[in-house]
């Protein structure tokens, strides 16, 4: 008999315990109630709610709050994608803007050849080094040609060829990790709006006459651009181009704006063309070669 | 005057000499993982602080009341389901589960607390608000209580009064050992630790120097005992 009682009071003091601790929380919740958007709610009901983290921000509940106090883009949540995007915007009242994809864009068009005043570099072979001395070449503002970048894409889609960084649009996903380790800050994270965007290639801030000095494709500054169309601008001596207003429609516009450029330091990049790959499609393009094994040998920095 | 004496030693004791942290080794979680700013670690220590003390009171009124042998509410009722009889009735089976509901419904009140007063703290604390909840140096606290309730005779059994003093004292100690750690921490910042030992390794290197440096309070507390007495 002595048994069951005392399973009666188990269940009873846990009933009683339960009980307590129900009232009080309950007590609390409402005394210490948080005024939340209700916005929130609606939009932490569209997400996917898988927490990935992949926005940013620790959960989809801080993304969510983030969402509706503006901080932030509706477009951070890859996993919901488009869907989920519109239903945010729904919520919000607000247009669900056609989302540019962010690529990165080298402004600096100078191959080996096209840059003078070169003089050997003995040194370790990363742009960081290289950018600390002066004179390795005789542009103070462009490419160094040693990789850096391409050694930080995760993606293999920036590769330097013949001196010049040049990104494979085809596999670029926008991470942005050139344009933070580039110590020359020529690689600027853009948003492009169309497969093929016009760029300018350099950095060059001097006058004309030093950029002709030191580089055989440099903006001297000489505003022809800026007269064939108003997306050019002109500040310090370098032709710009505002990725903001940046309008694909006007592409032959600004086609027919690099073709006046005298140095030919306004280029077109992006995607190939469906003319660029027919040309290519009957030949046999080589794989690159990758090692099936990794020493540490292979990311030492130091040359011995 | 017995009674203050005794109270002086537990706190002594409990915040000094036996520092959960530093000398039983419990809560090392919340000491490694907040002490990186003085001000977290001094929220972290108020809203441990808070726990152990809601947890302690709670543990000390159910151990004492219900759930050890012979417990004044359990008896009664199992004396009115089963007149003359002389079973003690137990129902320390259910010690564990009652010290983790109350542990878990402090810390739910605490967040509450905290989220609604205190909202950078709340950002600031992150994922270890909640894991206060699994906080050892909490349980530690309960089973203490325990033990001076149930495992010792009656008549020295723990009464309210030195409950309360343990875990509250527990709890600034905690607050005391981990503000220490983020100050020590936010000095090494600047410092030059060697390549090997930078991260956890400094961390606990500093911790268990923490540790020894406490060593020193050892055996205060016959000290103080004889001067009480």
């Amino acid at each position: 008999m002595g048994w069951i009682i005392i399973i009666f009071l188990a269940a009873g003091t846990m009933l009683l315990l339960a009980m307590l601790m129900t009232y009080v929380l309950g007590k609390a919740s409402i005394a210490w109630h948080v005024e939340e958007d209700p916005r929130v709610e609606q939009v932490l009901e569209a997400l996917p709610g898988v927490n990935c983290g992949g926005c940013g921000y620790a959960n989809c509940h801080e993304y969510a709050e983030a969402v509706v106090s503006g901080e932030v883009d509706i477009d951070r949540c890859s996993v919901g994608g488009v869907s989920c995007m519109t239903a945010l915007a729904n919520i919000l009242g607000i247009e669900a803007q056609a989302n540019w994809p962010s690529r990165p864009i080298v402004h600096c068009g100078a191959k080996a050849d096209d840059r003078l005043k070169k003089n050997p570099y003995g040194g370790e072979p990363t742009c960081g080094t290289a950018n600390l001395v002066s004179g390795v070449q005789g542009c103070a503002y462009g490419c160094l040609g040693l990789g850096d970048c391409e050694r930080a894409c995760p993606f293999d889609a920036i590769h330097v060829i013949d001196g010049l960084a040049v990104v494979d649009y085809v596999k670029c996903t926008g991470c942005g990790k050139c344009a933070q380790v580039c110590p020359r800050n020529i690689i600027s994270m853009v948003p492009f709006k169309a497969d093929r965007v016009i760029a300018v290639g350099c950095s060059n801030l001097d006058p004309g006459k030093h950029v002709r000095a030191v580089c055989k494709v440099g903006c001297i500054g000489c505003g022809l651009c800026r007269k064939a169309s108003d997306l050019f601008g002109l500040e310090d001596n370098l032709a710009r181009l505002d990725y903001e207003q940046y309008d694909p429609q006007r592409h032959d516009e600004l086609l027919a704006a690099a073709e006046k450029c005298p140095m030919k330091t306004i280029v077109e990049i992006g995607k190939p063309t469906d003319a660029d790959l027919a040309a290519t499609a009957d030949k046999e393009l080589a794989q690159p070669a990758t090692a099936d094994f990794e020493t540490t040998a292979d990311k030492a920095p130091y040359r011995g | 005057m017995e009674l203050l004496g005794e109270v002086i030693l537990i706190a002594i004791s409990a915040a000094l000499i036996n520092n959960f942290v530093l000398h039983y080794f419990v809560g090392i979680c919340p000491f490694l993982g907040v002490s990186r700013r003085v001000d977290m670690a001094f929220g972290m220590g108020f809203a441990v602080t808070f726990v152990i003390s809601v947890a302690g009171l709670l543990s000390w009124t159910f151990t004492t009341y219900i759930l050890r042998p012979g417990a004044p509410l359990t008896t009664w009722v199992y004396r009115l389901a089963v007149p003359d009889t002389e079973v003690v009735p137990d129902l320390s089976i259910l010690n564990y589960i009652v010290f983790i509901f109350v542990i878990a419904s402090a810390v739910q009140l605490v967040e509450m607390y905290v989220r609604k007063f205190f909202p950078k703290l709340y950002k600031s604390f992150g994922v270890f608000l909640p894991l206060i909840t699994t906080n050892c140096a909490i349980l530690f606290a309960c089973l203490e209580i325990l033990r001076n309730v149930s495992g010792v005779p009656r008549a020295e059994a723990w009464g309210v009064v030195e409950a309360l003093t343990l875990s509250v004292f527990a709890g600034l100690g905690f607050m005391l050992a981990i503000v220490i750690m983020a100050g020590i921490r936010e000095e090494l910042d600047s410092c030059d630790v060697p390549a090997p030992l930078r991260g956890a390794g400094i961390t606990l290197i500093v911790a268990g120097l923490l540790a020894l440096a406490f060593a020193g309070f050892t055996r205060v507390d016959q000290g103080l005992a004889n001067l009480i007495r």
